[in-house]
């Protein structure tokens, strides 16, 4: 079973009210607030004097019964309190012990006796310095670091009882709706009174500090695999990011062994995770516009090619109902699970885009802006050998036909497999290469948001959203941009399936705009190849606008097809080997990463989305094992600025409409053809028979 | 001329006691202290010094007087005195409390009754070089001059 990694909720800052010494001011130390206990009155007058050249604000006072009183009127009235040792009242230790455990000031003791044995007596009792009489002002100038000192452990010590004590806070709250909130938010004041009983205690015994909290060492450490982290993100996709809350998500989850708390801090994460990537998508808000924007040559999609695709199985064949029933199937199984199941004959499709070397960037086809900055780098990071194509078939299709895409795209990776989710299976093979950084991802999807939804649906948080997480995806899988698997059907794809995912309908939109309403040539070849099957490459498809019909919300423009054309519609069909070469240059019409901006929600809920396509078993299989971190935030998305590796397969079974393996290719029309393409618009076709 | 020769007098005199470590840096540190805010502040500072010491050495006298002493007690008023003593500057007052107080731990009647004895001949030193010293300074003050500074 999974195990669970705790995250350590992250610690709010104590509400630093340095409020009381004024540190905040540009005076400070000037004017902090001290007071002076001695019943040597010359001594007090001394320091008095001293203290006051310091610039402190002095309260003197020669009994300590006295000041304990002073200091109990007004409470907050002083920042720091300097006390003689010996005084006939009380016992400066005892004065010492007494405002510790009220009002947790910084003491300072002084005496004339420097022994060892004093000193070391007033320490125990929690002085924070001592001072050996004759106290020389230069000691006393100096004394405000006790109180910043203070200040500071105590924020520390919270941070600390935050991850010590999460247990028991979170046992305390009653309301899971309130909950999630106040994790985020933190609970200062609970923290603060935590913080004090342990103060208290921690001066009897430092070492008691480990007892108290036995949940702390007994807790057993919770590790969010994959598989964890998905029903992780299906469970909040299906509450909402706004409305998951640890109970409910934990509910959802049902995983035994896993409680409320790892799950908070795990949420906590989480949405962390998606306000760091909001932040990186606002510039990309808006896509739409994008499409028809011209192609950008420069657009670096390309590199994204490193993925090894297998699978890319289109069939025809199934009934949209079969599809939605294959669908739910998957959905219901656990994400683990990679393997279609319903494929009979499957046909994988391997589109191994693999040398970023062998697709320029400028090839690459660059749907607007999604072309991420940072895929360059991510070229640079995944050097050919890093992809390791487990199945390569003999038989690759290359397919340029980014053309699609836009919708093709989006559809592939997440929608797309899923509306024809008999259809298309995509299986993320292992990926051995690393993920492209998380703001590449992100642009990625914001690519196909553009390309694919209109405006209008963009407006929804999640339809772009889930635009945006295939493309994500894809672009983890360096794929993603460059291939798209397309099923070009004359049939709209069911939209049923989007149902299940929040998102998913646009998604499915977009497959089945770009299929339906355009004609979009496909070139079907075979590859007499042993080695390769088929290939089918699809050369540029133009899309005009297509919107189908079933979806309304996804119009695209016609004007958007033209941009979305493929400027490389040469479709290689080579072996596997060639593909590089093939790799069909793919322009991406350029539309600026900054248009893509999504807003933050949506991207929270694409987030989701994306987690929860990956859930999809025959989809993707995503294993963030390799990933040095089990965050969400990796798993998220492909997103993750690490490098995730990633397993990815691309299956597109034809179901049954393939009898023949290679036969029957030549045969699909068009419209039966899935096109798949491959990140750079390199797709390599494998079929399996 | 005449605050002159006042100033020279108020720096030998400062010098003898400082040489004789009648006195030592704290209190002269105290005299830096001392500024246009606080123009009696040593003044201020002595005197309550005087009374405090006075007052102490009546009870140590008072204390080792009994037939039992209460060693305890005494020792505390000589930490007392220590405490003073060093504020002030008083060094050698200081450096017999020390003394002082090895004689109370050990309960030693006659080695307090002598120490008692020193330190009122140090306290005694010590007053009546600060109450030179003060009346100089008072002298130089109403002559117009102003204070030599000291190193």
């Amino acid at each position: 079973m999974a195990t669970v990694q705790k995250l350590p909720g992250s610690s709010t800052s104590t509400a630093s009210s340095y409020g009381s010494c004024r540190v905040d001011d540009e005076q400070f130390p000037a004017g902090l607030r001290v007071l002076v206990v001695d019943d040597d009155v010359t001594c007090l007058r001394i320091l008095e004097h001293m203290l006051q050249r310091c610039r402190y604000h002095v309260t003197t006072c020669c009994q300590a019964t006295q000041a304990l009183s002073l200091l109990r009127e007004r409470k907050g009235g002083y920042d720091v309190v300097i006390s003689d040792v010996h005084m006939p009242d009380m016992d400066g230790y005892k004065l010492l012990e007494l405002v510790g455990l009220e009002m947790d000031l910084p003491v300072i003791m002084m005496s004339a006796d420097g022994r060892t044995s004093a000193v070391m007596r007033g320490i125990k009792h929690g002085a924070c310095d001592y001072l050996i009489k004759p106290v020389r002002i230069e000691e006393l100038k100096n004394i405000w670091q006790h109180v910043i000192r203070k200040k500071w452990n105590e924020n520390r010590d919270l941070e600390h009882s935050g991850t010590m004590e999460e247990s028991d806070r979170f046992r305390r709250v009653v309301d899971d709706t309130e909950y999630a909130s106040s994790v985020n938010d933190g609970t200062d004041g609970t923290w603060k009174s935590q913080k004090k009983k342990r103060d208290t205690k921690e001066d009897e015994d430092d070492g008691e500090l480990d007892n108290e909290d036995p949940s702390a060492s007994k807790k057993p450490r919770v590790v969010w695999s994959v598989e964890l982290h998905q029903q992780f993100v299906s469970a909040v996709n299906q509450l909402g990011i706004d409305k998951a809350v640890p109970k409910r998500i934990l509910e959802l989850m049902n995983v035994p062994g896993l409680t409320r708390e790892n799950v908070a801090s795990h949420l906590q994460k989480f949405r962390l995770y998606l306000k760091r990537l909001s932040g990186v998508a606002q510039n990309q808000s808006v896509l739409p516009n994008s499409f028809c924007g011209s192609v950008e040559p420069n657009a670096k999609l390309g590199s994204l090619g490193r993925f090894d695709f297998q699978a890319l199985a289109a069939s025809g064949q199934i009934p949209p109902q079969t599809l939605a029933a294959l669908h739910v199937e998957l959905l219901g199984r656990p994400s683990g699970s990679l393997v279609l199941p319903a494929v009979d004959q499957p046909v994988l499709l391997h589109a191994s885009m693999r040398g970023p070397k062998c697709i320029p960037v400028e090839q690459g086809v660059a749907f607007g802006q999604p072309l991420l900055k940072c895929q360059s780098s991510t070229q640079k990071q995944l050097p050919q050998s890093n992809i390791a194509v487990e199945d390569m078939s003999s038989g690759f299709s290359a397919w340029s036909g980014n053309q699609f895409s836009p919708t093709g795209t989006a559809g592939n990776l997440g929608g797309v497999n899923k509306s024809q989710s008999g259809n298309l299976l995509v299986q993320m093979l292992q990926q051995q290469h690393p993920y492209p950084v998380l703001s590449e991802s992100n642009h990625a999807i914001n690519v196909q948001p553009s390309c694919l939804i209109a405006p209008s649906q963009s407006s929804n948080g999640f339809q772009i959203g889930n635009s945006n997480v295939p493309i994500n995806r894809n672009s983890t899988g360096d794929t993603s941009l460059s291939s798209t698997s397309f099923q070009v059907r004359s049939n709209a794809l069911p939209v049923n399936q989007n149902s299940n995912y929040t998102n998913s309908s646009t998604v499915m939109d977009c497959s089945l705009i770009s299929s339906q309403s355009h004609n979009v040539p496909l070139d079907v070849e075979q590859v007499p190849d042993a080695d390769l099957k088929n290939v089918s490459v699809l050369n540029g498809y133009s899309v005009p606008g297509s919107a189908s019909p079933s979806v309304s919300s996804c119009s695209v423009r016609p004007e958007s097809c033209t941009g979305w054309k493929v400027q490389n519609l040469v479709v290689n069909v080579a072996p596997a080997s060639r593909l590089p070469a093939h790799l069909p240059s793919l322009c991406v019409q350029g539309s600026d990463p900054k248009m893509i901006a999504l807003p933050d929600q949506g991207r929270g809920r694409n987030l989701g989305f994306v987690g929860k396509g990956t859930c999809i078993p025959s989809r993707f299989a995503v294993d963030d094992n390799e990933s040095p971190t089990n965050d969400p935030s990796h798993w998220n998305m492909c997103i993750g600025n690490e490098r995730v590796r990633v397993k990815q397969e691309t299956v597109l079974d034809f179901g049954d409409g393939f009898e023949g393996e290679h036969a029957k290719l030549p045969h699909f029309s068009p419209s039966d053809l899935m096109g798949v393409l491959s990140k750079d618009g390199l797709a390599g076709c494998y079929l399996k028979s | 001329m005449e605050v002159a020769c006042l100033q020279r007098r108020f720096i030998d005199l400062t010098a003898t006691i400082f040489q004789q470590e009648i006195l030592d840096s704290q209190f002269t540190q105290l005299q830096q202290l001392q500024d246009e805010s606080s123009p009696n502040f040593i003044h201020e500072v002595v005197s309550l010094f005087f009374q405090e010491a006075e007052k102490l050495l009546n009870e140590l006298s008072k204390a080792l007087d009994q037939q039992i002493v209460d060693f305890k007690k005494v020792d505390a008023h000589v930490h007392r005195l220590k405490g003073s003593s060093a504020s002030i500057g008083a060094r050698r007052v200081k450096d017999v409390c020390i003394a002082f107080r090895s004689c109370c731990e050990e309960n030693n009647k006659d080695g307090c009754i002598q120490h008692l004895q020193q330190v009122n001949q140090e306290y005694y030193l010590v007053k009546s070089n600060l109450e030179d010293l003060l009346k100089l300074e008072k002298q130089i003050l109403a002559s117009g001059g102003s204070i030599p500074t000291m190193k």
